[in-house]
C-alpha cells in the first residue's frame, strides 16, 4: 500500500521535471481531498486500496474546466459517504409510476410492473412519442382553435374533405377544436412523461452509480480496442498523469495502471434535464388543475373585489382568504411617443383590506405586474369609460363612450351629445370620437368635421351655438388576474433546466494508459465531443517527454518499490 | 438621414464582400492548388463583414433608442451577424474546419439577402416597440432565440450535407444525373452543391475505388460529429431561449405558456432536435437516421422562423412580413 502523490504542475510551463517526480509529504488542506476506495473491475483484490491524491493544480485550463471540476467532485464526496443522495433521489423518481401496484399483490404484480418499465423506457418508443407530440402541435396550429362548430362545419365539410378524408367529424370527435386540452394530446403528453420517469429510473439513475465506479484496464489489448489509442515508447505513465492533470483530468493511479477522466458531469447532466422536465411538466399539470383567472375592466376611480374576478380553472383550485381583498384603481393613464402612438399604459392600484385599510399600493403596467399574497394583478388592456364635458359652462356632464372598434390596436371610442328636444324622434347631437386618452375628435350635427380637442386644455369649442369644453377623458384599465400555484414547481425546472442542459454539453472523457516495460499505452474515449478529443490528446501527447534510459530504471523502482 | 446613408454602406459592403467570398470559395473548388492564399483572403472578408454588420447593429441601435431585434429585418441581420461569429470563432481557435465556413458564407448572403431585398423595404424604417415589448427580456429571449436558430441551421446543414453525399452514392447507381436534378430541385442551396462538388473531388482525389470509400467515410464522420457538437450547443441556446420568453411571458401575459402559434413551434423544433440528441443515444438507428431529423429540423426552424411571421398570427404577430 502506498501513497501517490502529486504536486501542483504548471502545465504552461513546457520545462517539465525530467522523469523525477517531485514528492511533498504534507499539502495543504482541500476539502476535495478525500481518501475513497476502489472498485477494480480486473483485479480481485476484495480490500480496499487507500489512496490520498491531491489534485491541485494552477494551469490556465484548470481555470476553465472550473465548473465541470466542482460538480465532479461533488460525486467524489458522495462516493465517500456511503449512502449515497442519488439513490434517494431514485426512490423519489420511480415511486410515482411503479410500486404502487407491486405494494398489493406479490410476484406477478412486480413482474408486470417490471415489464411495463421496460417498455415504458424503450428508447425508440419514446422518440415515437415525441414525433406524435410535435406532430399534434402542428396540427394544432394549422387548425384554427376554439371556434364555434359552424366554424368547422363551413371550413371543412363534408363534400370537400381535406386530403380526401379529413373533415369537421374528425375534428369534433378527436377535440381538435381544442388541441391543447384535447383527451389525445394530453394522454400523449402524459405517456411521454411516463416514458421520461421509467428512463429516469431505470436507465439514468443506475448510469450515475456506475458511472462513479473508475476502472482500470490493466491488458493492452483492451486500451488498444478504445476509440482513440496510442503507444508512446520511452515515457512513464506519471508523466502522462501529470500531463493529464495540466489538461484538467483527475487522474488516479495504481501500480502500472492509470485511470483518468475529465467532464463527468457532462455524462451525468441528462439525468438532471430529465428531472427538471419532469418538474415542469408536473408544475404544469398544477397550473392546469389549480389556478384561478379572470379579467375585468375597471374605470378610474372604482373599486372590485378579487374573488368576484376570479374564476377556478380546474379540480384543485381552493379560493383563499386573500380573495376578499378589494382593490381600488387610483388611477389610470397612458405614455406615447413623439408620433402620437401608445408606448405605455399605467394604472395605479392600491389593496385594501377587509377593514378598508390600504395594504399595498403600486403603478403597474404591462410588463409589470402586481403581486400580492399569490395573486398576480397584469395590466393587459385599456379603454375609454367616459368624457366629462361641459355644456355652456354647465355640468360638468359625464358622456359614457362606447365602443366603436376595439380589434387590434387601433381602438376607437366614441359618444353623443343630444342637442336640442331629446324626445323628439329624430335627436340631433355631437359626435365625440377619440382614439385614446389624449385627443378627442367632434362633429356637428350634420356630421361635419368641427376639430381636435385636448383634455385638460379648457380651450372651449362652438358647435352649431353650444360651447363645449372637455374637461377629460375618463380611461378605464383591463386586468388580468390569476393566482398559479404551479409557478414555483415550473420555475424551479425552468432553472434547472438551464443548468443541466448547459452541462450537458460537456464531454465526458475517460483515458487509460499502462505501463508495458518502456512503453506506455494510452488509450481514451470520450461521449460528445470526438472530434476535440483526438486533437487534445494528440497535443496532450506530444508534450510527454522522453525518457533517458538512466532515470527510467530508477522511476521503475520506485513504482515497484 | 446620415442613418439611412450609414446603413445603405454597410449594408452593402457586407453584401458585397459576402458574394465575393462566394466566388472565392467556388473558385477555390476549381483551382485546388492556390486553395492556401484564397482562404487567407476568406478570413480576412468575412471579419469585414463581421466588422460591417457589427456597425449596422449598432447604428440602428443608436438611432432607434432600442435593441434591433423589434422586427424581422432586424433578427435576420442579427441571424447573418451570428454566422459571421460562427464563421470567426473556428479560424480564432485555428481549427481547419472549411466546410462549417462552405455552409456558413451561403448561409450568411440568404439571410443578408432575404433582409436587404424588396420583400422587407417597409421593414427598413424603425417600429415603435408596442407596450408588450418593453422588456429587459427582449434581449434576453430574441437573441437566445435568434442565436439558437442560427447555430442549429448549421447544424442541420452539416446533416442535410451527410443525407446528400449518402444517398448520392446509394442512386449514383441508378441515374447521377437525375439525382443531381432533383437535389438541385429539392434544395437549392449553394452549399449543397458544394457538396456536391466536394465529394466530387475527393472522387477525383482518391485513385482507388476503395480509398475513396474510406474518405467518404471519414469525411461523412466528420461532418457528423461537427453537426452533432454544433446540434447540442444550438439546443442549449434554443431551451435557454424558449424558458426566457416563457418567463417573460409570465410577466406580460399573465401565462407562461399560451400555445401560441409561434411558442408551439419553437417547441416542436425543441422537441425535433430533442428527438436527434436521442437518435444519437441509439447505435442501431445510425447516423442516416440522425441526419434525416435534423434535415427536418432545418425546415422546421424556418417554419417557426419565418412561416409563422408569414401568416401573421398570434401574439409574436409583431414581426410579420405585411407591418399593418
Amino acid at each position: 500500500m502506498k501513497s501517490f502523490t502529486f504536486t501542483p504542475i504548471n502545465s504552461s510551463n513546457s520545462c517539465f521535471p525530467k522523469t523525477h517526480f517531485p514528492r511533498v509529504p504534507i499539502f495543504h488542506l482541500f476539502s476535495k481531498i478525500k481518501p475513497f476506495s476502489y472498485n477494480t473491475h480486473v483485479s480481485r483484490r476484495a480490500h480496499t486500496l487507500p489512496f490520498t491524491i491531491n489534485c491541485k493544480l494552477k494551469s490556465s485550463q484548470d481555470i476553465k474546466n472550473k465548473g465541470n471540476k466542482s460538480v465532479s467532485q461533488k460525486i467524489v464526496l458522495s462516493e465517500a459517504s456511503p449512502p449515497p443522495l442519488t439513490e434517494n433521489d431514485g426512490a423519489n423518481g420511480g415511486s410515482e409510476n411503479v410500486p404502487v401496484s407491486s405494494k398489493k399483490k406479490g410476484g406477478m404484480a412486480k413482474k408486470l410492473s417490471r415489464k411495463i418499465l421496460q417498455i415504458l423506457s424503450n428508447l425508440p418508443l419514446a422518440i415515437g412519442e415525441m414525433f406524435a407530440v410535435a406532430a399534434l402541435m402542428a396540427l394544432g396550429t394549422l387548425i384554427d382553435q376554439g371556434e364555434a362548430p359552424d366554424f368547422y362545419f363551413q371550413k371543412y365539410p363534408e363534400d370537400h374533405p381535406v386530403f380526401g378524408f379529413f373533415t369537421w367529424r374528425w375534428i369534433l370527435a378527436l377535440g381538435f377544436d381544442h388541441m391543447f386540452s384535447s383527451p389525445i394530446f394530453l394522454g400523449v403528453l402524459a405517456l411521454l412523461g411516463a416514458s421520461l420517469m421509467a428512463c429516469t429510473y431505470t436507465n439514468q439513475l443506475p448510469l450515475i452509480k456506475t458511472s462513479r465506479r473508475w476502472t482500470f484496464l490493466h491488458s493492452p489489448e483492451a486500451i488498444r480496442k478504445q476509440e482513440f489509442s496510442e503507444s508512446l515508447p520511452r515515457a512513464s505513465i506519471q508523466d502522462v498523469g501529470t500531463v493529464l492533470m495540466g489538461a484538467g483530468y483527475e487522474v488516479f493511479l495504481k501500480g502500472p495502471c492509470l485511470y483518468a477522466f475529465k467532464g463527468l458531469a457532462g455524462r451525468l447532466a441528462p439525468v438532471g434535464v430529465h428531472i427538471a422536465l419532469l418538474l415542469i411538466m408536473a408544475g404544469g399539470t398544477l397550473s392546469a388543475a389549480g389556478s384561478f383567472k379572470g379579467s375585468v375592466t375597471v374605470p378610474q376611480g372604482l373599486n372590485f373585489v378579487v374573488g368576484d374576478v376570479l374564476g377556478p380553472t380546474g379540480f384543485l383550485s381552493f379560493p383563499t382568504e386573500a380573495f376578499n381583498t378589494e382593490i381600488h384603481v387610483n388611477r389610470f393613464y397612458m405614455d406615447y411617443y413623439d408620433s402620437g402612438e401608445v408606448s405605455q399604459f399605467h394604472t395605479d392600484l392600491s389593496i385594501l383590506d377587509m377593514d378598508g385599510k390600504e395594504v399595498m399600493r403600486k403603478t403597474i403596467s404591462v410588463n409589470d405586474p402586481l403581486r400580492y399574497d399569490g395573486i398576480t394583478i397584469y395590466q393587459t388592456d385599456w379603454s375609454i369609460s367616459a368624457l366629462q364635458i361641459l355644456k355652456d359652462n354647465e355640468g360638468p356632464y359625464n358622456l359614457a363612450m362606447a365602443p366603436l372598434k376595439i380589434n387590434g390596436d387601433k381602438k376607437l371610442f366614441g359618444t353623443f351629445l343630444p342637442v336640442g328636444d331629446i324626445n323628439s324622434s329624430d335627436v340631433k347631437g355631437i359626435s365625440m370620437l377619440a382614439r385614446d386618452l389624449q385627443s378627442i375628435v367632434l362633429y356637428d350635427m350634420e356630421g361635419k368635421f368641427v376639430g381636435v380637442r385636448r383634455p385638460n386644455s379648457k380651450l372651449p369649442i362652438n358647435i352649431n351655438g353650444t360651447e363645449i369644453v372637455i374637461v377629460d377623458a375618463i380611461g378605464s384599465s383591463g386586468l388580468d388576474l390569476k393566482t398559479d400555484p404551479g409557478v414555483p414547481l415550473v420555475y424551479a425546472g425552468f432553472g434547472a433546466l438551464m443548468l443541466t442542459t448547459c452541462i450537458s454539453f460537456l464531454s465526458h472523457s475517460q483515458v487509460w494508459a499502462l505501463q508495458d516495460g518502456t512503453t506506455a499505452i494510452i488509450g481514451g474515449k470520450t461521449n460528445r465531443a470526438k472530434l476535440e478529443f483526438s486533437e487534445e490528446m494528440n497535443r496532450l501527447l506530444d508534450k510527454i517527454p522522453e525518457i533517458v534510459e538512466s532515470s527510467l530504471s530508477k522511476q521503475v523502482d520506485s513504482i515497484s518499490g | 438621414m446620415i442613418f439611412s446613408t450609414l446603413e445603405h454602406i454597410l449594408t452593402h459592403i457586407s453584401f458585397s464582400v459576402v458574394l465575393i467570398l462566394i466566388s472565392i470559395h467556388l473558385i477555390a473548388l476549381f483551382l485546388v492548388n492556390e486553395i492556401v492564399d484564397l482562404y487567407d483572403s476568406s478570413n480576412k472578408g468575412m471579419t469585414i463583414t463581421f466588422f460591417c454588420l457589427t456597425g449596422l447593429l449598432i447604428t440602428r441601435w443608436v438611432f432607434s433608442g432600442h435593441l434591433p431585434f423589434s422586427d424581422l429585418y432586424e433578427s435576420l441581420i442579427f441571424m447573418s451577424w451570428n454566422f459571421s461569429i460562427f464563421y470567426m470563432v473556428p479560424c480564432l481557435k485555428k481549427y481547419k474546419n472549411n466546410y462549417l465556413n462552405k455552409i456558413i458564407t451561403p448561409s450568411i448572403i440568404f439571410t443578408q439577402g432575404f433582409a436587404t431585398s424588396g420583400i422587407l423595404t417597409k421593414m427598413h424604417q424603425f417600429v415603435i416597440l408596442v407596450p408588450a415589448l418593453q422588456s429587459h427580456w427582449l434581449m434576453m429571449h430574441v437573441s437566445t432565440m435568434i442565436l439558437g436558430y442560427a447555430t442549429l441551421l448549421c447544424g442541420s446543414l452539416l446533416s442535410v450535407a451527410i443525407l446528400v453525399i449518402t444517398f448520392r452514392e446509394l442512386i449514383q447507381i441508378i441515374d447521377i444525373n437525375k439525382n443531381l436534378h432533383f437535389l438541385n430541385e429539392s434544395f437549392s442551396f449553394a452549399e449543397i452543391k458544394y457538396m456536391n462538388k466536394r465529394s466530387n473531388f475527393l472522387q477525383k482525389t482518391s485513385f482507388f475505388s476503395s480509398s475513396r470509400n474510406y474518405y467518404r467515410y471519414q469525411f461523412t464522420q466528420q461532418l457528423d460529429r461537427w453537426g452533432y457538437r454544433i446540434i447540442s450547443l444550438g439546443f442549449i441556446f434554443l431551451t435557454i431561449g424558449i424558458i426566457s420568453g416563457a418567463v417573460w411571458a409570465n410577466e406580460a401575459w399573465g401565462s407562461y405558456w399560451n400555445w401560441d402559434p409561434k411558442e408551439t413551434w419553437a417547441f416542436i423544433t425543441w422537441t425535433i432536435f430533442a428527438i436527434y440528441l436521442h437518435t444519437r443515444k441509439n447505435k442501431k438507428l445510425g447516423d442516416v437516421n440522425s441526419s434525416v431529423v435534423a434535415s427536418m429540423g432545418f425546415l422546421i426552424i424556418w417554419i417557426c422562423y419565418l412561416g409563422i411571421n408569414l401568416l401573421g398570427i398570434g401574439l409574436h404577430s409583431y414581426g410579420s412580413f405585411t407591418s399593418n
